[in-house]
């Protein structure tokens, strides 16, 4: 059976029913069939939307793609030295690698074997960019603090910490977030620390942060954030926190990349004396308020289907002092939310006329 | 399953034996047609089971012939070996007015038996077969190695496509040559 036999469409719809997987041992196979992939219709429809994930725990990088409710795997990264029997040496990117084939959750596809340093990462990452291109976008996913992000092109750093029932080691994790790039995403559940976290950590650099955590202060987010979206649920929280945070907004002193804050407590806010402590402006009920939501900094597309952050539609808002800019601010039950516009009061005012 | 005889030729092809009729017998009566393969055994297929084949449709359509005319005129598929064909009768038969299945798993497993299916039923224009075999085509590759792949679709190595490639541009310069000396000699 030759392949090159066979005419263009017929080659397409071969490729087009190739797993991803496949796909990426069948581009080894000579410079030809490389080619014949990224011309092909279904690598073309790839590069236009699709994302590629590096996931990242104890010794092993899986690289996948996300489709909706599920991440297909592609690829497998294991740290070890010892190779296993039925392994195939690749050249990629101009160095020789160990790989097998491995059959897991159904289904086959490559694993790579490294040396604990980065270059095998480094190598498939270019590896990569060069097959798929610079249009899709590539996250890599910390699920543990053991070892920094690596830095390499193109790639956004996003945290995943689960850690219930166990205290953070506050030393690895600030050797983790200092030696990784500036994060754009943290999805983190902790009980505890070692160690309080240090206002100039990295961490607080973040684009987006969404914490369920026990205590307020670990981390502080309220206090410390210099990112865009924050989604923040405490057992407990200090109501003067949220009005220290919208103050310095207002003020300018702080938060000036904010874009949107939520927080949830377990107990209701006083809502009166939050909106009388910032001193909040009212629309004329008259009116209907127009509805803030933006683009949420990031969503895992197979699992998250809301691209955008939730409405906030509210009567109350402020405005900060030094540009004029305006933030609804609405307090419902144990929800406050703040919304940042792009537009000052009178620009936000003319929305309703 | 269809059976067929061994014809004589396309001129004049040996009476064939019928396809199967789906179970309940049309109010109308069903027109047939014929077709044959490099193996000019004659296959008779209704016009229904035919409507899977995009090129055949399109030849039988407007052509309005009787019976007799249509056994006198099988369609020829020279390019199709006699096997082949049959396989692909047989599918059109087995699915003349029903909705494809998501999956096919009657295809042969043979790879050259599924190469020549392939071609096939691209000519045909069969898109729901010509769908099936390309999947089987693309599970014959899971889980291999790019060695293994290499062996199985018989994909040339970087080295054997660049020697290909100068014996192609050799060749080619050479046939310019002779044109060039085949002109001069020409004009003088």
């Amino acid at each position: 059976m030759q392949l090159s036999k066979y005419p263009q469409l017929v080659q397409n719809m071969i490729l087009n029913n190739m797993e991803y997987s496949d796909l990426f041992i069948f581009s080894f196979v000579s410079k030809k069939t490389k080619k014949l992939i990224e011309s092909s219709p279904r690598m073309k429809r790839f590069k236009s939307v699709n994302t590629i994930r590096y996931e990242h725990h104890y010794d092993r990088t899986m690289v996948s793609i996300p489709f909706h409710q599920f991440h297909d795997n592609m690829l497998q990264i294991i740290e070890s030295d010892d190779a296993e029997n039925d392994t195939f040496q690749l050249n990629v990117c101009g160095k020789l690698f160990d790989f097998g084939i491995i059959y897991d959750g159904n289904k086959y596809y490559p694993v790579a074997f490294s040396q604990a340093d980065n270059s095998l990462i480094a190598a498939i990452h270019d590896y990569l960019l060069d097959f798929f291109g610079n249009s899709v976008e590539y996250y890599w996913h910390a699920l543990d603090c053991r070892k920094p992000i690596p830095q390499l092109q193109n790639i956004s750093a996003c945290f995943n910490l689960a850690f219930a029932n166990s205290i953070l080691d506050m030393g690895r994790f600030e050797n983790f977030i200092s030696s990784s790039p500036v994060l754009k995403f943290i999805d983190m559940y902790i009980e505890n620390t070692t160690a309080p976290f240090s206002p100039e950590s990295k961490f607080y650099q973040a684009e987006h942060i969404d914490t369920y955590q026990f205590e307020p202060t670990l981390p502080d987010t309220l206090r410390h954030f210099k990112g865009r979206q924050a989604f923040l649920e405490y057992l407990r929280c200090n109501i003067h926190d949220v009005i220290e945070l919208v103050n310095k907004w207002k003020s300018g002193e702080a938060f000036n990349k904010l874009e949107v804050i939520e927080v949830k407590i377990s107990v209701d806010f006083n809502q009166n004396e939050i909106m009388h402590a910032i001193g909040a402006k009212h629309i004329d009920h008259a009116k209907k308020p127009p509805t803030h939501t933006l683009p949420k900094v990031y969503r895992d597309i197979a699992f998250d289907e809301e691209p955008n952050t939730d409405p906030i539609t509210s009567y109350t808002y402020v405005v900060r002092e030094t540009d004029s800019r305006v933030a609804s601010v609405l307090v419902h039950d144990r929800t406050f939310n703040f919304g940042v516009w792009d537009k000052t009061e009178d620009e936000f005012l003319r929305i309703m006329d | 399953m269809s059976s067929t005889e061994q014809g004589t030729s396309s001129a004049a092809p040996a009476e064939p034996t019928t396809a199967p009729e789906s179970a309940a017998a049309p109010e109308v009566p069903e027109s047939f047609y014929y077709v044959h393969g490099k193996d000019k055994v004659v296959h008779k297929v209704s016009a229904g089971a035919l409507q899977h084949s995009a090129l055949i449709h399109g030849m039988i359509s407007n052509l309005g012939y009787t019976e007799e005319q249509a056994k006198a005129n099988p369609f020829p598929f020279e390019n199709i070996d006699g096997d082949i064909l049959q396989m692909v009768v047989d599918w059109c038969n087995q699915h003349k007015g029903k909705p494809t299945p998501p999956e096919d798993t009657n295809l042969p497993k043979q790879k050259e038996k599924l190469f020549d299916l392939v071609l096939a039923v691209n000519y045909l224009e069969i898109k729901e077969l010509l769908t099936y075999c390309c999947k089987q085509v693309a599970m014959m590759v899971k889980g291999k190695s790019p060695e293994e792949i290499r062996e199985i679709w018989m994909i040339p190595t970087d080295a054997e496509d660049e020697a290909a490639e100068k014996e192609a541009k050799k060749r080619a310069g050479k046939e310019a040559a002779g044109e060039t000396a085949a002109a001069a000699g020409d004009a003088k």
